[in-house]
């Protein structure tokens, strides 16, 4: 992901702000659709990097870090940023950077800027939100300002697109060092900052002052130092005894002692920032008990519109491929490639790609109130009761995000600074159902209960999706409890969050979120299923040598005894091949394991298939079903319904099999990209074999209950 | 930017609902660093208006900014009243 985008002479540029200064929009403003971001399987990595054009022949690369108040960083997020700037040596070093600030909140944002100052490369202020400053009369002198603070100044606005061109501008003259030199630095180091930074600058080539005296600060948790060399930086902080907290505070309140005059004939702070809109609203969101009421309703909306608006996409999609797959049935020949091509591959996307309007629908959901500002809120009403489950306010953020899929929601966690709160919400994260259960759910709900509305407005399939939801979040709450008896206690755990001013979500960025995320869910999970439905196609038109033919045979001799009609023999034959076949001995392998919890040999090659990413699920049933069946019914669903079992002629997925299938895909850690993650983020195998096992363990043992209940 | 603590001086977490004071000073580094980084710095006013359900945080505001604190760490602000300024 680092290197891909052209050469390495192409200069880089960090993107650097205060939480809700409204960076990303500024980012997204700037690069549109050039960006890449790693939130999903396989591709994980720490930030968002775009291209931003400078003329036809140049560009340049823009790397979006997350927001941070100071270089001395509490959560895992804000350590990124100050990680990143005091290695020269990293590959992603910046050549200039851009800071975005809040311009009614200069009295603020200036301080990480004042430290980015001291990293001495150049940099370009960015006063955000200047189309409200203008609405509010607040102006800023910005060529007043620039020459105080010795930095290029430009107003900008996300809304309106305002600077974009003369930020684009001014980034090439900072790259090209025409008319700016790299910025002489804020403040002069004190004389104990000094003696630390005297020895430690000699282990890292290419640093300054400030850079050493951040990595005295920081040696403990930096990732760049090796274990040695964070030894002996220990051993210097300790013989100059260097009082980190102390000099943090007080370089702190240096800096914030010397911008405040400067902004004084420059800026109108007089006037209060927090709008009186978001005071009124926050006097009914943040209720004591109306808030949280407020939440469950919204929450309960977002879900059911999942359901019900997302319907009406999804029968375009699937008539669309319905029509697809008959059209090359007919004007195709009749080959093992057209086989190959309706039964395997358009088979095992069409059953995924119909699940595109409810992700979408929730992804747009979930990142209107993330831009609205409410999120915040959310953290600041629940972060008590998340505490007694050994969680933080900040966990409801990802356990909400991981309705539409864990990856991110994990990643999230980094804003959670006390470790074991951070572990467990990420080892409970994935219980909550995701996007890709969506497609499962959807296909078996309609077997285990029937389309009626009870209470007069309520369809009780929608309600059934929502129970499988919830039961997620119930257990999701009872591990995180689990895991807060079992897991040592350790360190501190913070709140302390800001709550934003509430502001029209801006069309672009729900809009770039939204595009970026089904992108992704069609590329990734799209490779993954195309894969396997090749695979399994493959297994299931080919078996032992002989065994097919004999199973064939078979089936035509008993046919003819009992003199059964065309169609029941095609299908007898076609049900006898795949038994004998590859698919059908992998299948009837694992049948003991799994016949405990009602499932037959087909849901066992699904479930297999499952591991690698459940979503899989759908497109394996497709696969399965569509062989040997006559094309015309593309459906998964019917023809789902029309399985028989082979003893009693009952239907197979009858309400037992069906609710035990959608608890075990509840429950079971079926998604390899969430593992890969959890050892990313929590740096070990360790933790991710232990969700693995004690989900599916989980999962099991549910599925066996509640299967041995209802049958 | 230095305070006098006077003697009517009381942690932010024993306020009233409505109750405004100035920040006198705080008693746990670690806390001080962050919320100063957040702008609340030493001398600047502070209004507790309401907490969260089940003993929950503190909704705090002034006029330019609304944080979100538990009572553990409003426990670390030492405030003052708005008088002594």
């Amino acid at each position: 992901m680092r290197k891909t985008i052209e050469s390495k002479k192409q200069a880089t540029i960090a993107l650097v702000g205060n939480p809700n200064s409204g960076k990303t929009s500024i980012f997204n403003l700037l690069t549109g659709l050039q960006q890449k971001t790693g939130n999903f399987p396989g591709i994980t990595v720490d930030k968002k990097v775009g291209t931003v054009p400078i003329n036809k022949d140049q560009s340049f690369k823009l790397i979006d870090y997350p927001g941070a108040y100071s270089f001395y960083p509490n959560a895992q997020d804000e350590r990124l940023v100050v990680q990143s700037f005091c290695n020269p040596e990293e590959e992603d070093f910046p050549d200039a950077f851009i800071y975005i600030a809040d311009i009614t909140k200069l009295d603020k944002h200036l301080l990480l800027f004042s430290q980015i100052q001291d990293i001495g490369k150049p940099v370009v202020l960015g006063l955000n939100m200047a189309d409200l400053a203008e609405k509010e009369n607040c102006l800023v002198d910005h060529q007043k300002l620039s020459k105080k603070i010795n930095a290029p100044v430009v107003l900008t606005s996300g809304r309106t697109g305002e600077g974009k061109k003369e930020l684009v501008k001014i980034a090439e003259d900072l790259l090209n060092d025409n008319n700016f030199k790299p910025s002489k630095g804020f403040r002069a180091l004190s004389q104990p900052e000094k003696q630390v930074a005297k020895k430690i600058k000699p282990l890292f080539p290419g640093t300054n002052d400030y850079q050493a005296v951040l990595i005295a600060h920081h040696h403990e948790w930096l990732d760049f130092l090796s274990k040695d060399q964070k030894e002996t930086i220990a051993d210097i902080v300790q013989a100059e005894d260097f009082e980190s907290l102390k000099i943090q505070v007080e370089d702190t309140m240096y800096r914030y002692n010397h911008f405040t005059p400067l902004l004084k004939d420059v800026n109108c702070v007089t006037k209060d920032s927090i709008s009186k809109f978001t005071e009124r609203v926050d006097r009914i969101l943040t209720h004591k008990i109306i808030g949280p009421l407020i939440f469950f309703a919204i929450m309960f909306s977002v879900f059911h519109a999942i359901f019900v608006w997302a319907s009406y996409p999804m029968d375009w999609i699937d008539a669309g491929f319905g029509w697809i797959v008959n059209t090359l049935n007919s004007t195709m020949p009749d080959s093992w490639f057209t086989h190959l091509l309706t039964d395997g591959v358009l088979a095992g996307l069409g059953g995924i790609l119909v699940f595109i309007p409810q992700i979408a629908i929730l992804f747009f959901l979930i990142s209107l109130l993330e831009e609205a500002g409410y999120m915040a809120r959310v953290v600041y009403l629940f972060d008590s009761i998340m505490q007694k489950f050994g969680l933080n306010g900040r966990s409801l953020i990802a356990l909400i995000s991981s309705s539409a899929c864990a990856i991110p929601a994990i990643m999230s966690t980094r804003t959670i600074s006390n470790w074991k709160e951070r572990l467990i919400t990420i080892l409970v994260t994935p219980l909550i159902s995701c996007s890709a259960r969506i497609p499962v759910y959807t296909v078996l709900i309609a077997f285990a209960f029937p389309a009626k509305t009870v209470g007069g407005i309520f369809n009780l399939q929608a309600l059934a999706f929502m129970g499988l939801y919830l039961l997620g979040i119930a257990f999701a709450f009872i591990f995180a409890l689990i895991f807060k008896w079992v897991l040592k206690k350790n360190e501190y755990s913070f709140l302390m969050l800001e709550l934003p001013d509430y502001k029209l979500p801006m069309l672009r960025n729900v809009g770039l979120n939204v595009w970026d995320k089904v992108r992704a869910f069609v590329m990734e999970a799209g490779k993954i299923i195309l894969f396997i439905s090749i695979i399994l196609w493959v297994l299931a038109n080919f078996g032992p040598t002989g065994k097919m033919q004999a199973a064939e045979q078979e089936a035509i001799t008993f046919a003819a005894t009992e003199q059964l009609s065309e169609s029941d023999t095609e299908n007898l034959i076609a049900s006898k091949k795949l038994e004998a076949s590859f698919a059908g001995v992998l299948g009837k392998a694992i049948e003991p394991a799994v016949q405990p919890l009602g499932f037959d040999w087909k849901m066992g090659i699904a479930i297999i298939t499952s591991f690698a990413a459940r979503e899989v699920f759908v497109g394996t049933m497709a696969t399965i079903y569509s062989i040997g069946s006559d094309a015309e019914e593309f459906s998964v669903r019917e023809q789902m319904a029309r399985e028989r079992n082979p003893i009693t002629g009952e239907a197979m997925y009858n309400t037992a099999t069906s609710v035990s299938l959608l608890i075990f895909y509840v429950f079971a850690m079926m998604c390899m990209g969430t593992l890969a993650v959890v050892k990313k983020e929590t740096g070990s195998w360790k933790w991710a074999t232990l969700q693995f096992f004690f989900m599916t363990g989980l999962a099991y043992l549910s599925s066996f209950v509640v299967y041995n209940w209802l049958s | 930017m230095s305070v006098v603590i006077n003697t009517h001086s009381l942690p932010l977490s024993d306020f009233r609902l409505g109750q405004k004071g100035l920040i006198a000073q705080y008693t746990n580094e670690r806390i001080a660093g962050k919320l100063i980084a957040m702008g609340a710095l030493p001398g600047q006013k502070l209004q507790l208006v309401r907490t969260a359900p089940f003993g929950g945080a503190l909704y705090v505001k002034n006029g330019k900014y609304i944080i979100a604190l538990r009572k553990e760490e409003a426990a670390c602000i030492i405030m003052s009243n708005e008088k002594n300024d």
